[in-house]
């Protein structure tokens, strides 16, 4: 049976053209011109319990609306959506029992309080029993050591404690399905890797569903069996993460700032690269940014480590810089029919 | 509705964590006494009833108004389009809540914590300090439940004002206007009695009086038979009930805008 339903999904905004000032306010309440925005334009897929399933696609691509829809908050335009056979906008406060949501940009938390206390709140709000509540306390602190927190106001945490108390909340009452929405954004390696652990870990311990929007590939990597890539309100590819994979896990690019940089040791660099590796040996060259040359290599056919000491021996090389492929990448080479 | 008590808890939890925002509140609220005392006392000079109300009756109102408007003082309006316009509403649509109730009672526990920090210090203070003679009555044993009904109704309207948030960036200039026109036509400023009588007549139709004018009339005269006071209360419970509903049903409706247009 699958727990999250979603058929030709869309969802068009009427935005307000607003008027100014406060009369202006009042006679927006009565009538208004609006522009309309299509942020989704008919989804479908279907997502079965215990899945951990990617949802990504650049900023402005539809993720947040898709959630938003899924958790409730939202009313669709058009298609149809259930979550666990019913319908989450008509049933809002049901359906809030059975999901968990963590928006990364803001907490859930209260704010002015000691971090207990917002679990103390949640657990009357959700109406968990105190048994549950306390299994499941003890379970959060074995894998990250939360208590030494509880005393501490939710204000003066670090971000990344932050977060971990804010997944601690979402999967208090035990719901079906857990939305993460950024959990990882702004966060540093190793706590990202701890929230990883703690997200596949409760998966695994209960079965639990989770749709996880991100802009980080490398929480991808680490959680999902399935991705689906969303843009400009459609789905671009839903399926294995192993065939995406590949796209984005060997891609690295090489940002290149060379010594008194110019067209023509910009055409040479150019020339040089392509002699020696070649678009066929996965290999492309563009210019960004102003005396920056962006070298993308697929680390499956050419090493990076070869490109790199080729060209420091051929070139003075002022910075280098290595970064993972980006969203925008990604999204660009599947558009280019990467996935076939 | 158990499952509420929690919040209210923790407003009152809040409310302690800052509790040096009451000494400058009360500090406040002895300058204004001072000022009120002297401004009454030239009013009064060497007449003894204005309007029906003696000095001591007149000061009375006008100190247990501003306790009352301190206890009343919960900026719901201020919270509520704060969080509708920075899009915090979306952590309480996904949980098992009512946003009006779940409002209602973290307000319950501002009203609580403002009652004791400031409320009744102020209360000792007008006895104590200004020499305020209590009289007493029957009046005495409705103005709590007094009070707590104005609480609905007074939070009603500032739930109200907050909902606007949903239409209006500006918020701020709507909560001004409105307390401006409660403090005014309610009586917290200057007893209803010193208003023109056809003005009065259109008062006592209005929500704003029984916020302040009905529970302080049950201190100012407390000698007055149950005939007079069950209906003002009467009026009060009608004007409850009404704003509640009337601010549910103006959310079910703003909220839509959300839902719909998107946040």
């Amino acid at each position: 049976m699958t727990l999250i339903h979603i058929e030709n999904l869309s969802k068009d905004f009427k935005i307000l053209n607003r008027r100014e000032g406060l009369s202006g306010a009042f006679r927006d309440l009565f009538s208004g011109s609006y522009r309309t925005v299509e942020a989704v334009k008919g989804i479908s897929f279907d997502i079965d319990p215990g899945e951990i399933v990617g949802y990504i696609g650049p900023n402005g691509a539809g993720k947040s609306t898709t959630i938003k829809m899924m958790t409730g908050i939202l009313k669709p335009t058009g298609g149809v959506i259930e979550v666990n056979g019913r319908v989450p906008y008509d049933n809002r406060i049901k359906q809030a029992q059975i999901m968990g949501v963590v928006f990364g940009q803001r907490t859930q938390l209260w704010w002015d309080l000691p971090v207990i206390e917002s679990f103390r709140i949640l657990q009357e709000i959700y109406k968990v029993d105190q048994k549950t509540f306390d299994r499941h306390m003890n379970m959060f602190n074995e894998l990250v050591g939360l208590s030494t927190l509880y005393g501490q106001q939710v204000r003066t945490l670090s971000l990344g404690q932050r977060m971990l108390c804010d997944i601690t909340a979402s999967f208090l009452h035990n719901p079906q399905v857990v939305f993460l929405d950024e959990p990882t954004i702004g966060l540093d390696v190793s706590i990202k890797a701890k929230i990883r652990s703690v997200i596949k870990e409760l998966n695994r311990e209960r079965n639990t569903t989770i749709i996880l929007t991100t802009h980080d590939l490398g929480d991808v990597e680490a959680l999902c069996q399935r991705i689906i890539i969303i843009d400009k309100g459609k789905i671009l590819y839903d399926g294995d993460i192993k065939k995406v994979n590949a796209l984005f896990g060997a891609y690295r690019t090489l940002k290149l700032q060379i010594n008194d940089f110019n067209e023509r040791t910009r055409q040479l660099l150019n020339d040089r690269l392509c002699e020696r590796f070649g678009l066929q040996n996965g290999i492309t060259i563009a210019e960004t940014e102003e005396f920056w040359t962006d070298v993308t290599i697929d680390q499956e056919r050419t090493p990076l480590s070869d490109v790199l000491s080729f060209v420091m021996g051929n070139f003075t090389v002022e910075d280098v810089r290595i970064l993972e492929i980006s969203m925008e990448n990604v999204v660009r080479k599947v558009y280019d029919g990467a996935l076939g | 509705m158990r499952s509420y008590i929690p919040i209210a808890r923790a407003t009152f939890m809040v409310g302690l964590v800052y509790r040096f925002g009451f000494f400058f509140t009360i500090v406040g609220n002895i300058v204004y006494l001072c000022v009120a005392y002297f401004l009454w006392k030239s009013i009064y000079g060497d007449t003894l009833v204005i309007n029906g109300l003696t000095f001591n009756q007149a000061f009375l109102y006008v100190g247990l108004g501003s306790a009352i408007f301190i206890l009343l003082k919960t900026y719901a309006d201020w919270y509520i389009s704060y969080e509708i316009r920075e899009g915090v509403i979306a952590n309480y649509l996904v949980k098992p809540i009512d946003y009006q109730i779940y409002n209602l009672f973290a307000n319950l526990g501002s009203l609580l914590i403002n009652l004791m920090a400031i409320t009744i210090p102020t209360a000792i203070m007008l006895i104590g300090v200004f020499h305020v003679r209590v009289p007493s009555g029957p009046g005495l044993v409705l103005f709590p439940f007094s009070v707590l009904l104005a609480f609905l109704i007074s939070f009603s309207m500032d739930y109200f004002v907050g909902i606007m948030g949903f239409y209006s960036e500006s918020v701020w200039g709507l909560s001004i206007t409105k307390e401006i026109i409660v403090t005014v036509f309610s009586g917290a400023l200057i007893p209803l009695q010193f208003f023109p009588e056809q003005m009065q007549k259109v008062l006592y139709l209005l929500p704003f009086q029984a916020i302040y004018h009905t529970p302080l009339m049950m201190v100012t005269k407390p000698n007055q038979g149950m005939d007079v006071f069950l209906p003002m209360m009467a009026v009060q419970i009608f004007w409850a009930v009404v704003l509640f509903i009337g601010a549910r049903l103006f959310y079910n409706q703003a909220v839509k805008v959300l839902r719909i247009a998107g946040g």
